[in-house]
Parts: structure tokens; C-alpha cells; sequence
């Protein structure tokens, strides 16, 4: 994932480079819930193919949460994907204005 | 929708005579004997294998026992996938009874997600319901439920209670009688010979001229190289590849729809 405006950066799992020319990424708006830290940069450039459980693992790292720490992901204010759906098909179906809004917790929100 | 409920039954009610073998590395006080199952294409195998499970924990030591996980000629099955569409997708070609092995140890981290309790089933179901709800309604009939509305569509795929889960889920497959439909059809394409996992796009019920969409019409625009007679298995009415998303898809729209 790479931060600031649309750029991808080099990614850690190297066999996935690829996956910049065959799947372009989308923008991913991120927004903290109540008392979860708020990521100081919010809009990130993340590959189609990147699931919801790595997009987890990264927010983690980068807040420096505990693995064993959960984290909640929900689209829309409504519902939480499974931890193996791609950020390019919720992109797809619940984006606008060129951007996916996601809302992120530590405990569980939106049910 | 009353012509429909004979349908709706028979998708419900559908089985798979299922054979569970315990993986013959799994260490055993004595010989496990298999055992039979009818399993609803509806529900989740998680969620329907307890009898399964404690079956051949008798054989074991409870030391030799974790997470159980199941599994088709050497492919993980995800639990999280509805029943009917793993056997769709990995053995409808196959004679029946469906043969599963079921495994203790060795869980396939990068191929599974973990299913710890009940709980987590049900917080999966209630996510896809969700989901296909925020395309159908802008989640707004979801939302206007009662928590207890929630849970009696949980409880109802649980107990196996046609009439309970359908006490709920009809009001999730209305429509104001303005509109002609949906706002989004909620579907997923699932294909065995691809690495992609599905299928999900925006698809309007109605096209622009103002007439109902069919499942061919979905076809051609999100899945095109999928049509072909072989592939599809038109005498159904249905293709074998697709999944409705648990009844959220109305059927019958597409049923009327192909003429």
C-alpha cells in the first residue's frame, strides 16, 4: 500500500509487484470509531486484490496495535466484510466519489 | 410471491447426502467409521456438523483434537461458503454420496478463516445479509429491523424453520411498488476454473428502456466468457456457477424474466 494521493508503493510480498500493472489500486478513505487512534495519513492507495484481513494486518502495524488486538472494518456504517474480501470488489459496489470509505474500531460498531 | 413459495421451499429444504471420513493420519484410539449426513445446501458446515464432530472425537484423544476442519480431494472447504455452493463448485460432477474428510490438526491458515463458536457463523450470516441489503435498499430495511428480527433470520437458518427465517426475510425482498426492483441485484459469480474468489458488481434490475434484466443479461455484462451452452446448466434455469446470496437474490424476477 502506498500513502498520499494514488500513488503504489512497494509492497512487502514481493510476488504481488505484478499486481500494480494487472490491478490498478483504488483510494481507501480510513476513519477511526470512537476511541481507536486515528492514522495520521487517512487516504491510501491500496491494491484491488489486497483483502480486508490485510488491509487489517497494515492498520495494525501501522498504529503499533498487538496481533492479538482485534480490529473491526465496516462499509458504509453498516456491515463488516469477510476478513478474505478484496478491497477492489467492495471498491466496486460501495465506492463513490472515486473512493472507498472504510470505518475502522477496535471494538465492534456497527454489528 | 405465493406461487413462488414452492420454489423458495424446494431451494430451502435442497440436500447433498454427504459421507465424512476422518483423515486416515489423525491418530485413533480405534477405527473411525464414517458417517452420513444429509447436509442443507442453505447453511453453513460449521454450523450443521456437530453430530460429525463428536462422532469421531470418541475415537480420539482429546489431546490429538483441535479445530476441526473439513476437506475435498485435498482442497480446504470454506466453512464460510454455503453449503450448496462448495458441492457446486468442487463436486457436482461426482457420484454421491459427496465424500468430505474431516481433519483435527495441521488447519490450513492461508485457505480457512478460524470458526471458534457459533458466533462467528452467525456474525458472518448476518454480514452477507447486510451487505445484500445495502445494495437492494440502501440498508435501510435491514436497519428499520428489530434486533429480535435479526436474530429470529439467524435462529430460523439454525433450527432449519423455513416459515421463521421467511417471517423476515420477505419483508428484505420487497420493494416499493414505485420502483420495479432493487436498487443493485446482490449476486456473486462463482467459477471453479479461475483463481479469482467471485464475481460482485453494481447490476440494475431494470435496463434503461425501462424492461426487466435477465440472468442472461447479467451474464453477458459481468461474466461473458461464462456463456456458453456447456457451461451453463440452462435446463435448471439457473447456472450451475452462480450464487444467489441466500435467497436475497429474487429468484423469481429472473425465473419470469427468461420466459
Amino acid at each position: 500500500m502506498g500513502g498520499g494521493d494514488g500513488r503504489c508503493g512497494p509492497m512487502s510480498d514481493g510476488g504481488r509487484a505484478l499486481c500494480d500493472t494487472l490491478f490498478p489500486a483504488v483510494d481507501v478513505l480510513l476513519k477511526a470509531v470512537g476511541d481507536t487512534p486515528i492514522m495520521r495519513t487517512k487516504k491510501w492507495a491500496v491494491e484491488r486484490t489486497r483483502t480486508i484481513q490485510g488491509l487489517v494486518d497494515f492498520i495494525k502495524k501501522f498504529l503499533k496495535l498487538m496481533a492479538s488486538e482485534q480490529l473491526f472494518i465496516y462499509v458504509n456504517q453498516s456491515f463488516a466484510p469477510s476478513p478474505d474480501q478484496e478491497v477492489g470488489t467492495l471498491y466496486e459496489c460501495f465506492g463513490s466519489d472515486g473512493k472507498l470509505v472504510l470505518h475502522y474500531c477496535k471494538t465492534q460498531a456497527w454489528g | 410471491m405465493t406461487d413462488d413459495k414452492d420454489v423458495l421451499r424446494d431451494v430451502w429444504f435442497g440436500r447433498i447426502p454427504t459421507c465424512f471420513t476422518l483423515y486416515q493420519d489423525e491418530i485413533t484410539e480405534r477405527e473411525a467409521d464414517p458417517y452420513y449426513l444429509l447436509l442443507p445446501r442453505v447453511s453453513y458446515l460449521t454450523l450443521v456438523t456437530d453430530k460429525v464432530k463428536k462422532h469421531f472425537q470418541k475415537v480420539m484423544k482429546q489431546e490429538e483434537v483441535s479445530e476441526i476442519w473439513f476437506e475435498y480431494e485435498g482442497t480446504p472447504l470454506k466453512w464460510h461458503y454455503p453449503i450448496g455452493l462448495l458441492f457446486d463448485l468442487h463436486a457436482s460432477n461426482t457420484a454421491l454420496p459427496w465424500s468430505i474428510t474431516v481433519h483435527f490438526k495441521n488447519f490450513p491458515e492461508k485457505d480457512l478463516l478460524h470458526c471458534h463458536s457459533k458466533d462467528v457463523i452467525e456474525a458472518h450470516f448476518m454480514a452477507c445479509i447486510k451487505e445484500a441489503d445495502a445494495l437492494k435498499h440502501k440498508s435501510q430495511v435491514i436497519n428499520e429491523m428489530q434486533k429480535k428480527d435479526h436474530k429470529q433470520l439467524w435462529m430460523g437458518l439454525q433450527n432449519d424453520k423455513f416459515e421463521q427465517f421467511w417471517a423476515i426475510n420477505r419483508k428484505l425482498m420487497e420493494y416499493p411498488p414505485e420502483d420495479n426492483g432493487f436498487r443493485y441485484i446482490p449476486f456473486r459469480i462463482y467459477q471453479a476454473t479461475t483463481e479469482r474468489p467471485f464475481i460482485q458488481k453494481l447490476f440494475r434490475p431494470i435496463a434503461s428502456g425501462g424492461q426487466l434484466h435477465t440472468l442472461g443479461d447479467l451474464l453477458k455484462d459481468v461474466c461473458p466468457s461464462a456463456i456458453t451452452p456447456e457451461e451453463l446448466n440452462v435446463s435448471n434455469g439457473v447456472s450451475d456457477f452462480i450464487n444467489s446470496w441466500l435467497f436475497s437474490v429474487p429468484y423469481i424476477t429472473w425465473m419470469a424474466s427468461r420466459g
